[in-house]
């Protein structure tokens, strides 16, 4: 082992053993870092939930279709006659048909219902999708929880487990208001925590007669052949005159609202953690030149006997950085024991509620932990260098410890 | 103030100039200051406060430089070294005594006597037996393990003692080492400096206010406003 490192890891030990002189201020700076930690993981952990929830709802061989010059579902529209145009396409189109030749699909219609919570929060927002009886198959891991789907025609609903567990009401048999119609909850359905859990599901007719929207269509979705065929849908749709529709794939319809959402809660989560990480590191600073006061005596001792300027420098960096790694570990394990799974909703697509849980993941931590740790690099460098500028006369001059 | 020839002078200051800046008017300390002490001497310097001891103190150590003068120690130009090279020096051929022992707290004794040895190219092995080797010699052995809080002022002062020398350095500065100390500590701490004076050959100088720690020296140096103005020998 080198001299210097000798010389850093003696002043290091010194600097470490000598901590509970000032334990106050430094556990102070450690959680002001933890703090920072703490506000970036929560706001990054909820980006990556939401992300989660959405990229974990779509399918790519499910192809949605919309009208209307949208790429969303609320406020697409899909004029019936352009549906039976594409139901009458006898030509391969890129969609799987069933034994009668006719497509795997499903009509649908999503309709903002107000529906009034359990925890005394005032009435929500939450969506009823109008499907028809192929829906519920085209929609990857889904499965009937309890009960069972709702009858053709029927004025029944089949509830998404998170909403079933949020709103009272919503048992198996019992009748829920929704509109100005009674509703019967036929069964529940758990679809892996996906976005799907957060809607109601009722048939197409059903929701149209009880909300006055006759004949209307706002999505289309159809089996697709593989992944792949979607180009051919495409084409297809290229034929449809009279108005513009899109294809897109299920997948992408959830990803793009789950970019959306999640980088607008980074954009407003970076700023605050910066801001706040900026605050810490005045703190840190202030904490590690006090600390280089605490030892000046210590320092030019050691300095006076012949140890170099890089080991001082080096050994008051490092316990700064410790210090910081120190509060990031504790930010990092507090976020994760306090946010992670953590039940969170926000407006999602068609302006409905969405639930989603908080997702401490792994390059979470890794970035809350990294900033942490900079706020301690940053913040002990200019500590570090004043060590190095101690006068060496106050270890001659110095009263006894 | 030249006893001996240039030849047996361990250190040498010749014409040194110093002052400090109080305010923007200078305040001369040493106005061309001659000094030669040679190897394995034993020199006190005693002086009024203010009268420029802390400032020899800390030149020989090179911890402070002379702004004009010549400034030699062992044939080394301490004026004409840069810090890294002063600092190299001090770790090699000098060790410090400090009039409050300036022990590490959160270190042992052992581990405080080590700090020099950390400097040199030596084994965790070869440090630990030179440490044994200098606590025995300071009549401490096997205290290794005690903290300075737990020990007494002429204990932690012996401590002081055997971090100087554990390196085996040729030259001692000693700041008032007997300053925070009673009458029997304060002895028996100059009894082991004489000790290795004579039996050790190192060279020591030390500062002091102390008319009696001054008659353990072989001469005695009387420092006032910058100059030294008389010399004891010792009988």
């Amino acid at each position: 082992m080198s001299s210097i490192i000798r010389q850093t890891l003696a002043m290091l030990r010194a600097n470490l053993f000598s901590l509970p002189r000032r334990l106050a201020i430094s556990l102070s700076m450690a959680l002001s870092i933890a703090l920072v930690v703490c506000v970036l993981a929560g706001f990054l952990s909820m980006a990556k939930g939401f992300e989660k929830t959405l990229t974990g709802t779509g399918s790519p061989s499910v192809a949605v279709i919309l009208g209307g010059g949208t790429n969303q579902e609320s406020g697409s529209d899909i004029p019936a006659g352009a549906v039976r145009v594409l139901e009458a396409m006898k030509s391969d189109i890129g969609v799987i048909r069933n034994a009668a030749g006719n497509l795997v699909s499903s009509r649908e219609l999503v309709v903002p219902v107000e529906v009034r919570s359990n925890e005394g929060a005032g009435e929500r927002t939450l969506a009823l999708r109008g499907m028809e009886p192929s829906g519920p198959s085209l929609r990857d891991g889904v499965r009937l929880s309890a009960g069972r789907l709702f009858a053709p025609g029927a004025r029944e609903i089949v509830v998404g487990a998170r909403l079933a567990q949020e709103f009272p009401g919503f048992g198996v048999g019992d009748t829920f208001r929704l509109g100005a119609v009674d509703w019967r909850v036929a069964g529940h359905f758990s679809a892996r925590g996906s976005a799907f859990e957060s809607e109601i599901w009722a048939d197409l007719d059903a929701v149209r007669s009880a909300f006055d929207r006759q004949g209307q269509v706002q999505s289309f979705r159809l089996r697709l052949v593989e992944p792949f065929a979607l180009k051919t849908l495409q084409n297809a749709l290229a034929k449809v005159t009279g108005t513009p529709l899109v294809a897109i794939s299920e997948a992408d319809l959830y990803a793009g609202q789950s970019s959306r959402t999640a980088d607008l809660i980074r954009l407003l989560g970076w700023p605050i953690a910066l801001l706040m990480a900026i605050g810490a590191t005045a703190g840190a600073l202030n904490t590690m030149m006090s600390s280089v006061s605490d030892r000046t005596i210590e320092i030019a001792t050691v300095r006076a006997l012949g140890f170099n300027r890089l080991p001082t420098f080096a050994a008051t960096w490092a316990e700064a950085t410790l210090l910081g790694a120190f509060g990031a570990v504790i930010g990092t394990a507090a976020s994760c024991l306090a946010f992670n799974g953590w039940q969170a909703s926000t407006v999602g697509a068609n302006n409905a509620r969405m639930t989603f849980e908080l997702a401490v993941s792994g390059d979470v931590m890794l970035t809350g932990g990294l900033l942490g740790l900079a706020i301690g690099i940053v913040g002990g460098a200019l500590p570090a260098f004043a060590a190095t500028r101690l006068p060496l006369t106050a270890a001659l001059r110095a009263r006894g410890q | 103030m030249t006893d001996s020839t240039k030849d047996e002078a361990y250190i040498a200051l010749k014409n040194v100039r110093k002052s400090y800046k109080i305010g923007i008017e200078p305040i001369p300390i040493f106005s061309g200051l001659d000094l030669t002490i040679p190897r394995s001497d034993f020199v006190a310097v005693m002086g009024p406060s203010g009268s420029g001891k802390s400032t020899l103190l800390n030149m020989l150590a090179g911890i402070d430089l002379p702004d004009a003068g010549e400034l030699r120690i062992g044939g080394n130009r301490l004026d004409r070294m840069g810090e890294t090279a002063r600092s190299a020096w001090r770790a090699h051929n000098m060790g410090i005594v400090f009039q409050f022992y300036n022990l590490l707290p959160m270190l042992n004794a052992a581990e405080n006597v080590e700090l020099p040895l950390l400097l040199k190219p030596l084994s965790a092995r070869e440090r630990r037996v030179r440490v044994g080797k200098v606590l025995d010699l300071v009549g401490l052995s096997g205290r290794e393990k005690q903290y300075p809080a737990m020990m007494s002022g002429g204990q932690q002062q012996r401590i002081g003692i055997a971090r100087a020398i554990v390196a085996d350095p040729e030259l001692l500065l000693c700041d008032e080492p007997t300053g925070d100390l009673d009458r029997k500590s304060a002895d028996e701490i100059l009894d082991m400096l004489r000790f290795l004076n004579r039996e050790l050959g190192k060279t020591v100088v030390m500062v002091t206010h102390d008319p009696q720690a001054a008659l353990y020296a072989r001469r005695t140096l009387h420092l006032d406003k910058g100059s030294f103005v008389e010399e004891n020998r010792a009988a």
